[in-house]
């Protein structure tokens, strides 16, 4: 892998790590999808529930692609926090704005 | 990089530096020097500045002489009929001033004067870095503010005439030209500002990747000057806040074109989340317009103390403590839209809160300039103002932030007194002290120390003189964007006090000619600057004056030391330059 | 040009993509966040996904934009390693699939316009898939599904054009395993749309 130095170029990821497990989270985010669908067609299971249920395996999907195939699980810390920044942002604004309506 | 490149001599050009002429127009028009973006953004914001204060003088005359045919509004005659007819403005067009004035100053004044100039022109330059990380999309931010601002100003000319709906463009108003009057004029006025915001975004990329990434060594984080930090963490309220109002613009333009219904509410819109989207940017929006000018009033009053910045560590925390808590404290826009009341007690809470914050930097402003060795240079003279007035923009805020105070006084002009504090007495005099402060780094000469000093007394004089009594006559009972204020008797009475009021904006108006007269003297005839003209520590100060492409020659600095070594007992003079190599180092010579 | 003290350990150019796609997290926030709001407010004008919309398809969709995803770190993953030609068979299976994606979705869009189902409040007539029955749903739904899709939809195709510049520079010899920060970067970009849009179809399509 590139050492430190080809850092300086447009190139070169952070440290050097064995390649993810590409297909393995490919298949995991297929099982994952089959499972939000058959969820949502589940019509006897109370309505916030589902909603919590499909949220989570949404979420669930998105922080794999974020940290395996963005790499970010790979990259230093400080990117992490980074890119993390704007989640409690958006879940203020939509949760306060919905509080309004209580 | 290497111990061969330290042997070479800096040729005279500069080792990177172009050879070739460029030819004017890629030189000083389509630019990608972050200095030329700079001082082409501040050319630009200084004359919507100027506009702003024209619509406002408009606005104040009709104000104190509502409706007069013996006292004619001057100029009225030179507009079209649908604007003034016979010396007497219209109610409409009141509305659009008051909307464009507004708009004009907070979008394209005061935001491209605090980001957009001193951004692009400074960061670089502080942290030791060439140039920005993205020179061609900085260049692409700045045309796409301007394009903005053209159509903005189109808008006066379509019919209808300009957006009316207030700055804040409350739906269903702003979206329903049978209440406004006003179609394209607000269509236009939508689409501006998400023109203008996507170039904020684009701009604040910039910022911040050339920021973590560009930094020159030695130059750590807590090495920053706090003009740094707070440009720093403006950028980041910048990126995070104004997509949420692109969406909302986006919105309300569909609304206005499409004819879908987000905010209609007879269709099952919501009106309020408008305010609500407009308000999670906008409240982010005024510490993006303040904290810039905090962090330059902090590095002008170090300067003019001669002492280091009180609380170095304290002050970084409390920009980062106001920008993180300012996001959750929008509410207090709207704390009569009619919200649950816990709710509006918890954004009453967040406020009074935030508060904290301020009041650490303005003891630590206090605090650095006792026991000072005071330059009571210009810019000193406006830093000082601005931590005065600051005490009394941040108090009528606290008035402000108790939601059953709140209650009387919302849209009254104890808001617009409020409002006008901060952001005249606050970022415009940050503005002066900065402009005035880093004239001689941009044009290499000095601005006109006498002229500065009359400018500074009668705007801070006139200043007060027209906005303190709009804290009396809004508890009286005075609305905002009020066409005639004799028309209500509890008003009417107050009459006088509106008058006085025009009568020193007016004169606040014509002192502003003064620095502006001052600016563009000083750029043919104002004297010579050297290097460090106010004996001054960032790196900045130890690049010529004006800085050549690449700002060092093909030189990079190393950086030693903070930014606030005034009176170190390491150096002979009352300063020490962050680039200066400690005694018994030699300077390197590094590419 | 030395990197900074503590920097992010991170390319610039890699650093200001990730930092532009935070801004186009909130903005998919003030969007999706204004569909969720407008329902939660008034739920009766909005008639349940699986009535008006077609489920079963844009799942396959989405499988197909994840697919998508896997063939674009492959790409990355074989430049990584200096293989040419995995590259290009990689962008190229990318971009194809990214076509496919945008195609269904104009499918979808025609198909439900004929339903009535439009963006436009004075057109809005929808009627369902259960054929000629009135579908419970005011001129909201359309709105905010044409908008937010409709803007989700505008990143895919944009990020399909970058594609195929990216696959042409390929051809051209333009990356190389020192020198492939532009398709690490076109990558991320392509992730992000996929990521939104699993978000998004959760949130619009199932529940």
């Amino acid at each position: 892998m590139e050492s430190q130095a080809t850092n300086q170029a447009a190139g070169g990821s952070a440290a050097p790590h064995k390649s993810p497990p590409y297909m393995l989270i490919w298949l995991v985010l297929f099982v994952l999808t089959l499972a939000e669908v058959g969820v949502a067609f589940l019509s006897h299971i109370p309505k916030n529930i589902l909603i919590l249920i499909l949220l989570a395996l949404a979420v669930w999907k998105a922080a794999l692609v974020a940290m395996y195939y963005m790499h970010l699980k790979f990259e230093p810390r400080k990117l992490w926090l980074l890119a993390i920044s704007p989640l409690p942002l958006a879940v203020i604004l939509v949760v306060i704005v919905l509080a309004e309506g209580w | 990089m290497s111990t061969a490149a330290a042997m070479h001599e800096v040729p005279a050009h500069g080792a990177h530096g172009h050879h070739e002429e460029i030819p004017f127009i890629r030189k000083y028009i389509f630019s990608t020097d972050h200095k030329i973006i700079g001082i082409q953004f501040l050319f630009m914001s200084l004359a919507f500045l100027l506009l702003g204060g024209l619509l406002a003088m408009a606005m104040r005359w009709q104000l104190a002489w509502p409706s007069n045919a013996e006292m004619p509004m001057p100029g009225g005659s030179l507009l079209p009929e649908t604007m003034v007819n016979s010396g007497i403005m219209l109610p409409e067009f009141y509305n659009a001033l008051v909307t464009m004035h507004g708009t004009i100053m907070v979008f394209f004044a005061i935001m491209p004067l605090l980001v957009g100039v001193w951004a692009n022109y400074l960061i670089p330059l502080q942290i030791g870095a060439p140039d920005m990380a993205f020179p061609r999309l900085n260049m692409l931010s700045f045309w796409m503010a301007f394009t903005a601002g053209i159509l903005m100003l189109a808008s006066f000319g379509v019919t209808g005439g300009a957006a009316n709906a207030g700055w804040t463009g409350y739906t269903p108003l702003s979206i329903n030209d049978v209440y406004s009057g006003v179609k394209t004029g607000q269509q236009l006025w939508a689409l501006s500002l998400t023109l203008l915001g996507f170039s904020s975004l684009v701009g604040s990329v910039n910022y911040i990747t050339t920021l973590i990434n560009m930094r020159a060594p030695g130059m750590t984080w807590f090495r920053l000057p706090l003009s740094t930090w707070a440009l720093f963490i403006t950028s980041v309220l910048i990126l995070l806040a104004v997509p949420v109002l692109a969406g909302g613009l986006i919105m309300m333009f569909f609304d206005q074109t499409l004819g879908t219904n987000f905010f209609k509410p007879e269709s099952g819109g919501q009106p309020l989340l408008w305010q609500h989207l407009f308000w999670f940017f906008g409240h982010p929006e005024v510490y993006i317009l303040i904290l810039p000018s905090m962090g330059f009033v902090s590095d002008v009053i170090a300067n003019g103390s001669r002492k280091p910045i009180f609380g170095y560590y304290a002050m970084v925390w409390a920009i980062i403590g106001i920008g993180f808590i300012g996001w959750i404290v929008w509410g207090h826009h709207m704390f009569m839209s009619g919200m649950n009341p816990l709710l509006g007690g918890f954004f009453m809470i967040t406020t009074l809160v935030i508060a904290v914050p301020s009041a650490i930097k303005t003891f630590n402003w206090m605090g650095t300039l006792w026991g000072g060795n005071i330059r009571f240079h210009a810019p000193n003279l406006y830093a000082i103002s601005f931590v005065a007035l600051f005490a009394i923009g941040g108090l009528s805020g606290i008035f402000l932030a108790a939601g059953p105070v709140d209650i009387p006084l919302h849209d009254t002009y104890f808001v617009v007194a409020h409002i006008h504090y901060v952001l005249v007495g606050r970022s415009l005099f940050g503005i002066f002290a900065a402009i005035t402060f880093w004239y001689p780094k941009m044009f290499g000469r000095m601005m006109h120390e006498g002229l500065g000093k009359v400018h500074w007394l009668l705007t801070f004089i006139f200043f007060n003189t027209t906005f303190f009594p709009m804290h009396m006559i809004g508890s009286g009972g005075m609305m905002r964007r009020l066409y005639d204020p004799t028309q209500y008797p509890h008003i009417a009475q107050m009459q006088d006090t509106n008058v006085f009021i025009t009568i020193n904006a007016l004169l606040l108006f014509a002192a502003q000619l003064i620095f502006a007269f001052n600016f563009i003297w000083s750029l043919f005839k104002g004297k010579k600057a050297g290097t460090n003209p106010w004996e001054a520590n960032s790196v900045e100060w130890s690049a010529p004056s004006p800085p050549p492409h690449g700002n060092w020659g093909g030189v990079q600095p190393v950086v030693y030391r903070g930014p606030y070594e005034y009176s170190s007992p390491e150096s002979e003079h009352d300063f020490l330059l962050q680039t200066q190599p400690p005694a018994g180092q030699p300077v390197p010579a590094r590419h | 040009m030395e990197r900074g003290p503590s920097s992010f350990g991170v390319y610039n150019m890699k650093l200001g993509m990730w930092v532009f796609l935070l801004s186009e997290v909130m903005f998919f926030t003030g969007l999706i966040g204004a569909y969720i709001i407008l329902r939660f407010a008034q739920p009766d004008h909005f008639a349940l996904p699986g009535q008006v919309l077609n489920v079963p398809l844009t799942a396959l969709n989405t499988f197909f934009l994840i697919c998508s995803s896997v063939t674009m770190v492959k790409a990355f993953a074989a430049i990584e390693l200096g293989d040419q030609k995995g590259l290009q068979r990689w962008l190229l299976a990318t971009a194809i699939i990214g076509m496919i994606f945008v195609g269904i979705q104009v499918v979808e869009y025609t198909v439900l316009s004929h339903e009535g189902f439009v963006p436009i409040a004075d057109l809005y007539q929808a009627h369902g898939r259960q054929g000629g029955h009135e579908v419970l749903g005011g001129p909201l739904y359309g709105a905010t599904f044409y908008t937010m899709t409709g803007f989700h939809g505008t990143h895919v195709s944009i990020g399909v054009a970058c594609l195929w510049f990216t696959y042409f520079k390929a051809r051209r010899g333009g990356y190389s395993a020192a020198n492939f920060g532009g398709v690490e970067n076109m990558g991320l970009y392509w992730h992000f749309v996929d990521l939104v849009w699993i978000i998004l179809f959760t949130i619009v399509y199932l529940i």
